[in-house]
């Protein structure tokens, strides 16, 4: 009891995984974010919601140092990286951070286990490292007989799986999901909510998610709604 | 909205479209200017050879009785160093009329003449006893309407008419028409036309399938608009009209450009007139108007699907796999060949049983791409590996496809380079040779040989030349069967040098050497009157194959006919002795055996170097298709690499990743197809009669260095394309 306490403690005490202090970006004349600031922890579901140009995906991008933001600070558990290089951000984003898309932007001509490992082995990873890490994350979500399956021959839910298990393959910290579920119907979204939910828990990655779908996001631990790119509400969901 | 305005404004709004349109127009100029060029081929020897027919000794108009032709010719060759100057003596009679050649404005008389301006400079550079002499005082040029070409080496010699000898042509005219025609040149033509359109027409394709996803997309959308599958087919021939039309006029525009540049390429000895390679109207024509036809109809049959079944235009449909029953087509190809040529065939079997080897390389080609992708598939070590083979092994056809034309180039480059090099170890000179290869001679008539071997010593003495003239007849040696030797009379410690032999090898006694029986009788050449020897004569054996009677046993009453002069040369000294022999002999021709061999090897230069400036040609050709189809297959994949980038993978190693995967297909192909074309090669020269050695030159790496080219051109894009990629990673199309 004693040590759950001091456990939650240190937790609340530590740094968040991944947060945003007056995070502000423009594109030309369009203010994309005014000013955002946020903070998701370990083992934290975060979904973003909000209408159609409300600054979402930027936030989302601005966060993983894909976008550099105009003002503001990005920090990676305590550590500013808005300031890193490209180089050094790319490293980050590869080592520390996992990224979902809304399709799953596979490589037509490879393998489900091939597009698991291509970013491992783009980092130097070793075959025989890469392909066992890619066959254990396809079997954690459920494609265990479809390791050979070229992305043509998987329905819509099965590509995103794929595309799941190479966000998380090499265990990040951190998991960026845009959309994730723009493309499947609302029982397979559900489905593929679910099981990025899970086995981020399992993990203990942080994760934030953008969606239109207020059904998907009530599955999040937190929900922040996003509005002229100012939140406008944050609600604990869970 | 018309088709036409609609494929102008997509023109208008999409830049990925224009950049297709560009690369397309680029690649239908170059087909074009490359088929109005090798068109034209085949009628420049026609253009050519009728505007030097009046150097041609084949294709004067000669007349019956001497003594009533207005004029005596004789044509020659001379050499300088290594170039070869050609000669036209002419003597005026001062009966009838006689018409100038082409580009001369007056005949030169006697101890004066007329030279190129290329010889004219040649002349100048050089001391008089090793050129000028030869022709004497030049008094005036020969345009370029009476030459080859404008650097051609050619001197129209004026000559009295008691020096021209027997053997000078009396003609009427001047021959300004020929007919003729260079089968070598045809082939040449004809493989070049094959060879360099193949990748000309896949670098259009190449750029054709640039948008050609983004195009399905679109008339698909058509289609389901409620388009007619005729107005859909409206729209593809209007997209690709615009850039093709655009194309041909490019191609026709700078077509003289490429013939100047081609002009320059030599071929039977000299160069072109650009005007020469001018193909006739009717085929430009002709190609003006099937070439647009033929890129819009592949691209209309590429875009069939779409026409047919709007929905399943984006799908991807599953290969079948390749059957090994193509591997047999290589073989089965070569058998044909090698049977057609064993047997005989005529010249058109024989060429199509060429172009069937030649075209089973794109069956059997797809097949070996096919079997290359599942080895690296299994073989694999980095994502490069895995990246390239999976391409090769998923749609082998279209891999095989984008090298094609390189592919097609090296097959037939590396079967020549085996052959070529082969061929040249071959002695062009004469298969026995009786005198030393660099003893420079000239048929001279008995009656003329002593005067023409006075002169020549006398200049050779002016020249500070040790070197004699020596006079040699032609004679026939019969032994005590009957059997005739064709023989030379000449004093034999005179005579030995000319044959490389040294003096010491004649004997101190009047002989007859290298008949191998017992020589009885002695007969001039052309002449059946036959003069017995003196009985016992001496006889005996030189080590060459020459028969050789010592002067002072010729019978009393023995009149040779025709006489052969020569002088035994050194390195040093062939030019200057040339000069004295071709002064001194008003013009005869001098030749040796080194001549011989240079004059066989010439045309094997010519060979080598076409084939050589084909590859390349075919390579760059190549290389930019790759390099566009590189380009395509990043941004058709831009959305998945732009989410790897964006997940932190280094544009640098992806762009590493994808030169490796765009730059290994093109090695393994052009490798595959050298290694391919050397074995045929090899198997072609066997099928030579008395095949001799084959020999494999360095040249042979030339497949090695497209394969290069090839790479580093497919691979040069992916930077680019992936920077482009990284500036909106994540946007949609």
């Amino acid at each position: 009891m004693v040590a759950d306490q001091r456990s939650m403690v240190q937790e609340v005490l530590a740094p968040p995984a991944i947060s945003g202090r007056h995070l502000v970006k423009n594109y030309g004349p369009h203010r994309a974010l005014a000013g955002v600031d946020i903070d998701v922890r370990r083992g934290e579901a975060v979904a973003i919601v909000g209408p159609s140009g409300s600054g979402k995906s930027t936030l989302l991008h601005v966060l993983a140092g894909i976008v550099p933001a105009d003002a503001g600070e990005v920090c990676l558990a305590g550590s500013r990286i808005d300031e890193l290089s490209e180089a050094r951000r790319s490293e980050l984003r590869r080592s520390e951070f996992g990224f979902v898309f809304q399709q799953g932007m596979l490589v037509d001509e490879l393998t489900a286990e091939e597009n698991v490992a291509l970013p491992m082995l783009l980092g130097g990873t070793s075959r025989a490292e890469a392909m066992q890490a890619a066959r254990y994350w396809l079997d954690r979500l459920g494609l265990a007989g479809r390791h050979r399956s070229m992305p043509g021959e998987l329905s819509g839910g099965q590509a995103q799986r794929v595309a799941i298990a190479r966000a998380l393959a090499h265990r990040p910290t951190v998991v960026f999901a845009d959309e994730p579920t723009g493309q499947l119907d609302s029982r397979t979204g559900a489905e593929i909510m679910d099981v990025l939910l899970e086995i981020c828990a399992e993990t203990n990655a942080a994760i934030l998610v953008v969606t239109h779908d207020q059904e998907l996001a009530s599955r999040a631990t937190r929900s922040i709604r996003i509005r002229d790119g100012r939140i406008e509400s944050a609600v604990l969901t869970a | 909205m018309n088709a036409l305005s609609i494929a102008f404004r997509v023109l208008r709004v999409d830049r990925r479209t224009r950049t297709s349109a560009f690369l397309t127009a680029v690649g239908v100029a170059v087909a074009t200017s490359l088929v109005l060029l090798l068109l034209g081929l085949p009628y420049a020897v026609d253009a050519r050879e009728e505007r030097v027919a009046w150097q041609n000794k084949a294709e004067q108009t000669l007349v019956d009785q001497r003594q009533d032709a207005p004029a005596l010719i004789k044509i020659s060759t001379d050499r300088f160093g290594d170039q070869e100057i050609g000669r036209l003596d002419v003597a005026l009679t001062g009966k009838g009329r006689l018409d100038l050649p082409p580009g001369v404005t007056r005949l030169p008389g006697p101890g004066e003449s007329l030279v190129s301006p290329a010889l004219a400079e040649l002349i100048d550079k050089q001391p008089a006893s090793s050129l000028g002499e030869r022709f004497g005082k030049v008094v005036g040029y020969i345009g370029s309407a009476g030459l080859r070409h404008d650097d051609q080496l050619f001197a129209l010699v004026g000559q009295r008419v008691e020096d021209m000898g027997e053997d000078a042509l009396p003609i009427s005219d001047f021959t300004t028409s020929a007919y003729y025609t260079d089968y070598d040149l045809e082939l040449l033509a004809g493989v070049g036309l094959v060879v360099l359109l193949v990748p000309s027409l896949v670098l259009v394709a190449s750029a054709a399938r640039l948008t050609a996803t983004r195009r399905e997309r679109r008339l698909a959308a058509f289609r389901l608009a409620g388009a007619t599958p005729q107005q859909v087919m409206a729209m593809v021939v209007a997209e690709l009209a615009i850039p093709t039309v655009v194309g041909v006029v490019l191609g026709a525009a700078v077509n003289p450009l490429v013939r100047m540049w081609a002009s320059e390429v030599p071929w039977d000895g000299s160069e072109w007139h650009p005007s020469d390679l001018a193909a006739p109207t009717e085929l430009v024509v002709g190609a003006v108007v099937c070439l647009p036809l033929l890129v819009i109809g592949a691209a209309v049959f590429g875009l069939r699907r779409v026409v047919i079944t709007p929905l399943g235009a984006m799908q991807r449909t599953p290969t079948k796999p390749l059957s090994w029953l193509r591997v047999l087509a290589l073989p089965a190809a070569l058998a044909v060949f090698v049977v057609a040529a064993q047997l005989g065939a005529g010249n058109m079997v024989v060429l199509g049983a060429l172009a069937t080897l030649i075209g089973s390389a794109t069956v059997v080609g797809p097949w070996v791409t096919a079997a290359v992708g599942r080895f690296l598939v299994k073989a694999w070590r980095g994502p490069a590996g895995l990246l390239a083979g999976r391409r090769l092994h998923t749609d082998p056809k279209a891999a095989y496809r984008a090298s094609s034309g390189v592919v097609l180039a090296v097959f037939v480059g590396a079967m020549a380079l085996t052959l070529l090099p082969t061929l040249e170890s071959t002695d062009f000179g004469p298969p026995e040779p009786t005198f030393a290869p660099s003893t420079l001679r000239l048929n001279a008539t008995a009656d003329q040989a002593d005067k023409v071997v006075e002169r020549i010593d006398d200049r050779l003495t002016r020249y500070g030349q040790q070197e004699r003239a020596v006079r040699l007849d032609n004679a026939v040696v019969n032994d005590a069967n009957g059997a005739p030797y064709p023989a030379y009379i000449g004093d034999c410690k005179e005579a030995a040098p000319l044959f490389g032999l040294s003096p010491q090898v004649c004997l101190d006694q009047p002989a007859v050497y290298g008949v191998g029986g017992t020589p009885v009788s002695l007969d001039a050449e052309y002449d059946q009157s036959t003069f017995p020897l003196p009985k016992g004569v001496a006889t005996a054996d030189l080590p060459r194959p020459v028969v050789l009677v010592d002067r002072e046993l010729v019978p009393e009453g023995f009149k040779a006919t025709a006489s052969l002069v020569a002088v035994a040369t050194s390195d040093t000294d062939t030019d200057l002795i040339r000069t004295a022999m071709v002064a001194g002999s008003a013009g005869a021709e001098v030749f040796s055996d080194v001549d011989m061999v240079a004059s066989g090897t010439d045309r094997l230069d010519e060979l080598r170097r076409i084939t050589a400036i084909g590859i390349v040609i075919a390579g760059l050709l190549a290389g930019c298709s790759a390099a566009i189809a590189t380009a395509g297959a990043v941004m058709d994949r831009r959305r998945t690499f732009g989410a790897l980038i964006a997940a932190g993978t280094q544009v640098p190693v992806l762009a590493r990743t994808l030169r490796v995967e765009a730059a290994l297909p093109a090695i393994i192909a052009t490798v595959g197809a050298g290694v391919t074309g050397t074995i045929v090669g090899v198997v072609l020269v066997s099928l030579i009669e008395n095949a001799p050695a084959v020999v494999l030159t360095p040249w042979l790496l030339a497949p090695v260095v497209v394969g290069v080219i090839v790479a580093v051109l497919a691979g040069s894009v992916c930077g680019p394309a992936l920077r482009r990629v990284r500036q909106e990673p994540l946007s949609d199309e």
